[in-house]
């Protein structure tokens, strides 16, 4: 007996169509932009996380001259070796609210190197929209050197633009207390309203304030505008006691 | 050959292609005929709407192919609208809750109903066609290169010159000299593929773009017109009656917040009610009553639970045999599910379930009592309409066990009841009245009122019990006295632990028929096991 024929016989195979068929994956450029930005941002997070580990060891950290000079040393050490952006920058500041990528935000050492980043970036002009930021960040602006222009958009915490050093500081909202403590040079400009202490110790530069001064500090040297109105140097002779 | 037809010819040529392409999803045939779009488009410069998506049904605007007309082939319109459409089913927003919680996301930055809609939209398009551009083969670059722009067009499209490698006929000195170089900069570096980070993502994407928006919103004020969107509008049209009820059962559970899904319900009222969301008819749907956002927060969170019910064996004249069919819910008992017409397949839409009926003869059956709920209100207990109560929800849920055995539910609600601190609900079916009474808060001292329950058990041979309270009850004794002489199945349960309820605990250990569960946290709902009745053979019971 003849068997059947068995070419005549088989159906087509439905999945003869995937013997020819090659998966490429296409690649677009949001792929790269996407990929290199979480290295840069995976760098930015090992450095702040070396310096969380330096700081550490001081079980309290006391905003002292001492301990914000050693902070800051060694968060230029490790921003130095990365190449970002001002996206970055402003990235990082959103990733530290993120507690899910950062354990623990330590106001102190955390202001400290975003000033360190903002110091040791590409760009002259820095604009940081922190609008929608929960935490107001302190220390910002620390040492801001001359030819740099910082632009927050947002509300700024305690210590804004200390040591200034010839740079300008734009604080789109409200400042805390202590802004422009021991600031050397450079200009600050707060357009809503600024806390006590305003100037503590500041030897030269000036502070232009959009809205209220609650309080001046200890003023060696330098100006302070309320308003267009110059209240340092002037008849301010108590700190804390302008309001 | 007219117009409308040549169109439908080339749907039907596209389409199979489109199909494949991406993986077969279940859409029906789209067709061509009108969809909404606003008076503005007509009469202007605008393309108006091109498509438009109703409970999964594509519909293609001929009048917006035919204003393409000699900018772009028809055939590369048509393919490029349903791309972007069958994306929006097959990739973003992909269901319900994933478009909710992309705009309470966005909410939560730009704090506004209108905005917030209008980033969640800006959104989804750009994440549906960036993954139709990284799949390949669509003509969606070439749609967004020809559709005429307003300023957030040409930023965005700006943004997709960089995202996709494709020139869209933006000039980058173009976006530089406008000084949006840096919004683009910042929109760039967002994942948009991935669908993990889209919470966080979209939260970025509404900081970059507020400022644009909000100025356009003013802009608009002023011109008194706005543009629509030509890849279609996105409401909640997109989604049928079943997905939107799975969506806020799943943003319920997911969010474990009233005030968050309160929110949200409140900023979609209006499309809700649309999609026949009142309060009357069956799972929160129907027209007549305004939207209560709190009640249905109970009644999607309480969905998501599933308690078990022991039934009891009723003397019955007749026995109950399958009469007809009826759709199978999820979290509804499995046993009656007919497997034949189910396909064997257990899927809310397809599985059904036998509805029985009493037919002749005589015999016990087991079946389920009516359930009389005894809920606790008073100032010591959480307000339901303020935070999540689990009291609330615990009722909710044995509400819904006995409801979906066909039983009846009478609910008593109680804080000083002898001074007129309570409500009652006969027993009744209607899940919406129950749910409502469950939610009543009334504050104040706790008294239960004896002569309040006992007409209501009185006559009922075959009811259950079930008290929800924390056991702060002025005249606990007296309760403890009446359930020791009801020989009703009754579940009690305490929220979180104190003397009175270890007090109420002591005194009722040795009642066979009375049944003690806790509640600290929504996952302890699951344990209740409505109508159980102690083993007397337990011997660890015996021992005590």
């Amino acid at each position: 007996m003849n068997a059947p024929n068995r070419n005549s016989m088989s159906i087509p195979n439905p999945f003869e169509e995937f013997k020819t068929f090659s998966f490429k994956k296409k690649e677009i450029p949001l792929d790269h932009i996407v990929q290199s930005s979480e290295e840069v941002m995976d760098q930015i997070r090992l450095g702040y996380e070396k310096l969380l580990e330096e700081e550490a060891k001081e079980l309290v950290w006391m905003v002292q001259y001492n301990t914000i000079i050693k902070a800051y040393e060694v968060a230029e050490k490790y921003v130095k070796e990365i190449d970002y952006s001002v996206e970055d920058i402003e990235d990082f500041c959103f990733a530290l609210e993120n507690t899910q990528k950062i354990p623990y935000l330590i106001p102190g050492p955390a202001g400290v190197y975003l000033s360190a980043l903002c110091n040791y970036a590409k760009e002259e002009e820095i604009l940081l929209r922190l609008s929608e930021l929960k935490t107001e960040i302190n220390l910002i602006g620390f040492r801001l050197p001359k030819g740099k222009r910082l632009v927050i958009d947002g509300d700024t915490g305690d210590f804004t633009g200390i040591g200034l050093e010839g740079g300008e500081l734009v604080v789109e909202g409200n400042a805390k207390n202590w802004t422009g403590a021991g600031m050397r040079s450079g200009k600050i400009l707060v357009k809503k309203n600024i806390g006590l202490h305003t100037g503590e110790w500041m030897m030269g530069g000036e502070i232009y304030v959009g809205g209220r001064v609650r309080g001046l500090g200890n003023i060696v040297e330098g100006k302070v505008y309320e308003r267009d109105k110059m209240i340092y140097p002037g008849k301010v002779r108590y700190p804390n006691l302008y309001y | 050959m007219e117009e409308k037809e040549r169109f439908k010819e080339i749907l039907e040529e596209v389409w199979p292609r489109l199909k494949k392409k991406h993986l077969f999803p279940e859409l029906p045939m789209p067709k061509i005929g009108k969809v909404k779009e606003s008076l503005d488009a007509e009469a202007e410069e605008e393309e108006g709407v091109g498509l438009e998506m109703k409970e999964k049904q594509i519909t293609l605007n001929p009048a917006f192919l035919s204003r393409m007309k000699g900018k772009m082939a028809e055939e590369k319109v048509i393919e490029a609208l349903l791309d972007h459409g069958i994306a929006h089913y097959t990739f973003c927003p992909w269901d319900f809750h994933t478009h909710l919680m992309l705009y309470a996301e966005a909410k939560k930055v730009v704090n506004d109903k209108e905005l917030a809609k209008e980033v969640a939209n800006r959104f989804i398009d750009l994440i549906v066609d960036t993954h139709c551009v990284k799949k390949g083969f669509t003509e969606i670059p070439q749609l967004h290169k020809v559709l005429k722009k307003g300023k957030i067009e040409e930023i965005i499209a700006s943004l997709c010159q960089r995202i996709w490698g494709v020139d869209l006929g933006i000039p980058p000195s173009r976006i530089a000299g406008s000084g949006y170089e840096d919004v683009v900069r910042r929109l760039a570096r967002i994942p948009y593929l991935d669908r993990s980070r889209w919470p966080v993502s979209i939260q970025k994407f509404a900081r970059t773009i507020k400022h644009l928006l909000v100025s356009e919103e003013e802009r608009q004020k002023h011109k008194g017109k706005g543009r629509s969107n030509p890849q279609g509008e996105h409401d909640l049209n997109h989604y049928s009656s079943e997905e939107i009820d799975q969506g806020l059962r799943d943003y319920a559970q997911k969010t474990m917040a009233l005030s968050e899904f309160r929110e949200i319900v409140g900023d979609f009222s209006e499309e809700l009610k649309e999609a026949g969301y009142g309060i009357e008819g069956g799972m929160g749907r129907g027209s007549g009553h305004p939207i209560d956002a709190d009640i249905l927060f109970y009644m999607k969170l309480a969905e998501n639970y599933s308690i078990p019910l022991k039934k009891v064996t009723i003397e019955k004249r007749g026995s109950l045999h399958p009469h007809s069919h009826c759709p199978w819910e999820v979290s509804a008992p499995y046993q009656d599910v007919d497997i034949w017409t189910s396909f064997g397949k257990i899927m809310p839409g397809i599985t059904q379930t036998w509805k029985k009926r009493e037919g002749e003869g005589r015999g016990k059956v087991e079946a389920t009592p009516d359930c009389l709920i005894a809920i606790d209100s008073s100032g010591s207990m959480i307000n339901p309409r303020k935070n999540l109560s689990y009291a609330v929800l615990g009722a909710a849920c044995a509400a819904n066990a006995y409801l979906r055995n066909h039983s009846k539910v009478g609910v008593y609600n109680f804080s000083d009841a002898p001074m007129g601190g309570k409500d009652i609900l006969d027993y009744t079916d209607r899940k919406e009245d129950i749910y409502r009474i469950l939610c009543k808060y009334f504050g104040g001292g706790t008294a239960l009122d004896l002569d309040d329950l006992t007409p209501l058990i009185k006559g009922k041979k075959n009811l259950d019990l079930f008290i929800i309270t924390d056991m702060k009850i002025t005249n606990l004794e007296a309760l403890i006295s009446f359930l020791a002489q009801t020989p009703n199945r009754t579940t009690a349960v305490h929220i979180g632990e104190n003397p009175y309820a270890a007090r109420f605990e002591k005194a009722v250990q040795k009642n066979k028929n009375i049944n003690i569960f806790t509640v600290k946290k929504k996952e302890d709902i699951p344990h209740i096991v409505l109508g159980k009745i102690k083993d007397y053979f337990n011997p660890t019971l015996q021992k005590r």
